[in-house]
């Protein structure tokens, strides 16, 4: 208890003491397998890499378990395969058939598929949850996955149709639900962030990124003469593109002018991004409660930027690295492929190493990113925590079983995983 | 196993930390390692767990910390110890623990094993196993939903071909002008089918498409590019294209590449591959994969388009010429993922297979002349 004290007294419940180079060791060996075994290794690697995140945190001096196994990541994905293969296979039969089915077949596997996704991505939050225990207790997670499923598309849509702007209460309405469901033992979790206060501090974010955009479309409806457009596409022929030059004299301004402002968006939403999701971190954490217990984040967004400056300086030096070895390699392999006309062997060869360039610098990438930026936001996250009411923890009872692995494997096969 | 552990005194007990699995209270505790298990004890004597070395497991935590679990234990009893040469004792005690790492190294290492050879008889599944299966499958599949699928990917072709979106003007033969052509076009057609006696009745359209190419749908259609006719000298050339397609109607290589697609996309796609960079090389397998079966179809389609140019009466070696015109324009180094294999090989096959008996051609010079204006209009 004298050890809880101190945690507490020191103002900072939680701390990371994870040896970042046993992480990077960790990710090069498994990106290398993920290459060799054709994404095989994924659950061994997603097992490691969790392992590795959950026991190298410390919360009041106690550091988190994660007792997930490789094999139940892999049970989970062929039970999703059983279920997806008839899905897909219907959804394919269904394209076959030219009659107003098959029309609108593709929009009714986007929505099915896209409410599975999210019922996975329910699923699976709750493996993760009933694999992690502190102190002897574990977490759990109640709740419908269906209704989330539902919840969550209802608000992506909104999302999509607002342009954004519904965003943050999306993601309060959505935590809402996880952490009115999610337990440590028997203490119940809820949130407490406000959507609404997000949308207002990240308001000016989105007007600098979609303003631009805005502009844009307002000129070129403004300055295009829409009517003389549709005549030009409609007599077709070869001249087309000459008859809306004359139909519009200032379409080629317009269009420069979009494409100037389209730049000035994509190049507000790089450079902010880092902010944003700095901005939703620290939210996100503040709003945790768990029964007493309250959370409370002072994540700094300089510390942020800086995860994606080191991403950048890392992804720099390891794009020289490639060409150095790989601009050579290609140009001795497409010498000898030119000079042997008969043979496929050195075609062969040659989409092989293109092949194996291209795995090699996705997973060099990807790799440098997770050991960069994401155990950064893991770290930074975690160690931005400050926590009161800890003295909750002493009386926690112990509740809640594992649940099934199905939600991950179902994210793993529709592309919808998390950490 | 620790050296430490042997050169003095071993430890039999330490301080550690206990978890009791039904709450979250922290219990300091002595742990004791009496002869056969590991006790554990609170300060004021009483005997909180008492765990048989064989049962005790490690479990994930900070390097500095052993934490250890009772294997098949519902309840989640935790008990940490932080002092390393009392770990160390323990360790030395309880096979099952596993603190250097070595054992989990070693089942790990079976891991990859086994996965690496699973991948590769995977790879040799979608090399020689979909092809055989699609071969075989194929047959079985009945002519009405063959049209069908022909009916699917009839659209989606010509909305792939039809770059100018020209519609129903994307068919040549339609106008006035062009109705002589169409007439030779069906004259040509009609004698290659009948010495084909298909199941299936051909649809053989000319499209506006500037390469030398033509290609067969499942169900029977096959579209010829206008380019083809402007490359070809004479109508025998055009015929023995036309028979080529039709060996790929007859041997149904629409319907097989489509459970081709679908087997190495379910192999490739769903059990393999969620990675990064793992969709790239999913479609690039499949490439790969697709233009090797290609080879040997396109193989079996010419001794198809030369038989029946026997059988039908006509010029085999038409087949050859116009192959060794159209196939020798295609850029090195980019052969392995075009549809044909080496021009030379089929050439040189086709002229194996002409019969040495006397033929007639296809067209007569008017014929011809009208089949080369079909897309006049």
């Amino acid at each position: 208890m004298t050890s809880l004290e101190a945690a507490t007294a020191a103002g900072n419940g939680v701390r990371f003491v994870g040896d970042p180079r046993v992480y990077w060791r960790l990710l090069v060996r498994g990106g290398l397998l993920l290459a060799a075994t054709l994404g095989i290794y994924r659950f061994w690697l997603t097992t490691d890499v969790r392992r590795f995140l959950w026991a190298n945190t410390e919360v009041a001096g106690e550091s988190l378990e994660y007792t997930g196994k490789p094999l139940e990541l892999l049970l989970g994905f062929l039970v999703a395969i059983a279920i997806l293969i008839p899905v897909y296979t219907g959804f394919f039969m269904a394209a076959l058939d030219l009659g107003p089915l098959g029309k609108i077949s593709g929009v009714i596997a986007f929505g099915a598929l896209g409410v599975l996704g999210q019922y996975a991505v329910y699923r699976a939050r709750r493996y993760r949850l009933t694999r992690t225990i502190y102190r002897g207790v574990r977490f759990h997670q109640s709740g419908s996955a269906w209704r989330y499923a539902f919840c969550a598309v209802f608000w992506w849509s909104l999302t999509a149709l607002s342009c954004g702007l519904a965003y943050p209460l999306q993601l309060a309405s959505l935590e809402r639900y996880k952490m009115r469901n999610t337990y440590y033992g028997d203490l119940a979790g809820s949130f407490a962030g406000s959507g609404f206060g997000l949308l207002l501090r990240g308001f000016p974010m989105w007007f600098l990124v979609v303003a631009p955009l805005a502009v844009a479309a307002g000129a070129m409806i403004d300055i295009v003469d829409w009517q003389a457009l549709a005549r030009a596409l409609e007599q077709g022929g070869r001249d087309v593109m000459g008859r809306i030059e004359r139909g519009n004299p200032e379409l080629a301004g317009a269009i420069v002018f979009a494409m100037l402002m389209v730049s000035l968006s994509a190049v507000a939403a790089a450079l902010l991004y880092p902010a944003f999701q700095a901005l939703v971190l620290r939210w996100w954490s503040s709003g945790l409660r768990f029964g007493e217990i309250e959370m409370c984040s002072n994540l700094s967004t300089r510390q942020i930027y800086g995860a994606y400056v080191r991403f950048l300086w890392y992804a720099i030096l390891f794009g020289i690295g490639l060409a150095v070895i790989g601009v050579p390699v290609l140009l001795a392999v497409g010498a000898v492929a030119g000079d042997d006309h008969g043979g496929t062997g050195p075609e062969i060869a040659a989409t092989g190493l293109m092949l194996a360039g291209y795995v090699i610098a996705a997973l060099g990438f990807s790799t440098i990113y997770r050991a960069t930026v994401m155990l950064s936001l893991w770290r930074l996250g975690m160690e931005s925590l400050q926590m009161s009411g800890l003295s909750a923890l002493d009386r926690v009872k112990a509740s809640g079983g594992p649940s099934s692995p199905l939600g991950e494997g179902l994210a793993d096969a529709l592309n919808v995983g998390g950490y | 196993m620790p050296a430490s552990a042997n050169r003095s005194q071993p430890m039999t007990s330490g301080a550690g930390i206990f978890f009791d699995g039904r709450s979250s209270a922290r219990h300091d505790c002595l742990v004791a390692l009496a002869a056969a298990g590991l006790q554990i004890v609170a300060h004021d004597g009483t005997l909180l767990a008492e765990w048989p070395y064989n049962e005790i497991e490690g479990l994930t935590a900070p390097d500095n910390v052993l934490r250890l679990g009772r294997r098949g234990n519902a309840l989640l009893e935790r008990l940490e110890i932080r002092d390393p040469a009392f770990a160390a004792a323990v360790d030395a005690r309880a096979d099952r623990v596993d603190r250097t790492g070595l054992m989990q190294r070693r089942h790990r290492a079976g891991v990859i094993g086994w996965a690496i050879i699973a991948t590769l008889s995977l790879v040799a599944v979608g090399y020689f196993g979909v092809p055989a299966i699609a071969e075989r499958l194929a047959p079985l599949v009945p002519m009405a939903i063959e049209r069908k699928l022909g009916d699917a990917v009839d659209s989606q072709v010509r909305g792939m071909l039809d770059a100018r979106r020209l519609g129903a003007g994307f068919e040549c033969g339609a106008a006035d002008s062009e109705r002589p052509g169409r007439i030779a076009l069906d004259r040509m057609v009609h004698r290659l089918e009948a010495a084909a006696a298909l199941p299936v009745r051909l649809r053989t359209l000319v499209v506006r498409r500037d390469e030398a190419n033509a290609i067969a749908l499942p169900g029977g259609q096959i579209f010829v590019f206008r380019g083809l006719i402007a490359k070809a000298e004479n109508a025998d050339q055009v015929a023995g294209v036309i028979a080529h397609e039709i060996g790929h109607v007859a041997h149904r290589d629409g319907t097989k590449s489509v459970l081709q697609a679908g087997g190495l996309s379910l192999l490739f796609g769903m059990l393999l591959g969620d990675f990064v960079g793992g969709g790239a090389v999913v479609l690039a397998a499949h490439a790969v994969l697709q233009s090797s079966y290609s080879r040997d179809v396109e193989s079996a389609a010419d001794r198809y388009g030369a038989e029946l140019m026997n059988k039908a009466g006509g010029n085999a070696r038409a087949l050859a010429v116009i192959l060794g015109k159209i196939g020798g324009a295609t850029e090195p180094g980019m052969k392995i993922l075009l549809d044909h294999p080496e021009t030379d090989a089929r050439v040189a096959a086709i002229n194996r297979l002409a019969s040495p008996q006397p033929w007639s051609p296809f067209l007569d010079a008017a014929g011809w002349a009208a089949l080369k204006k079909i897309c006049a209009g």
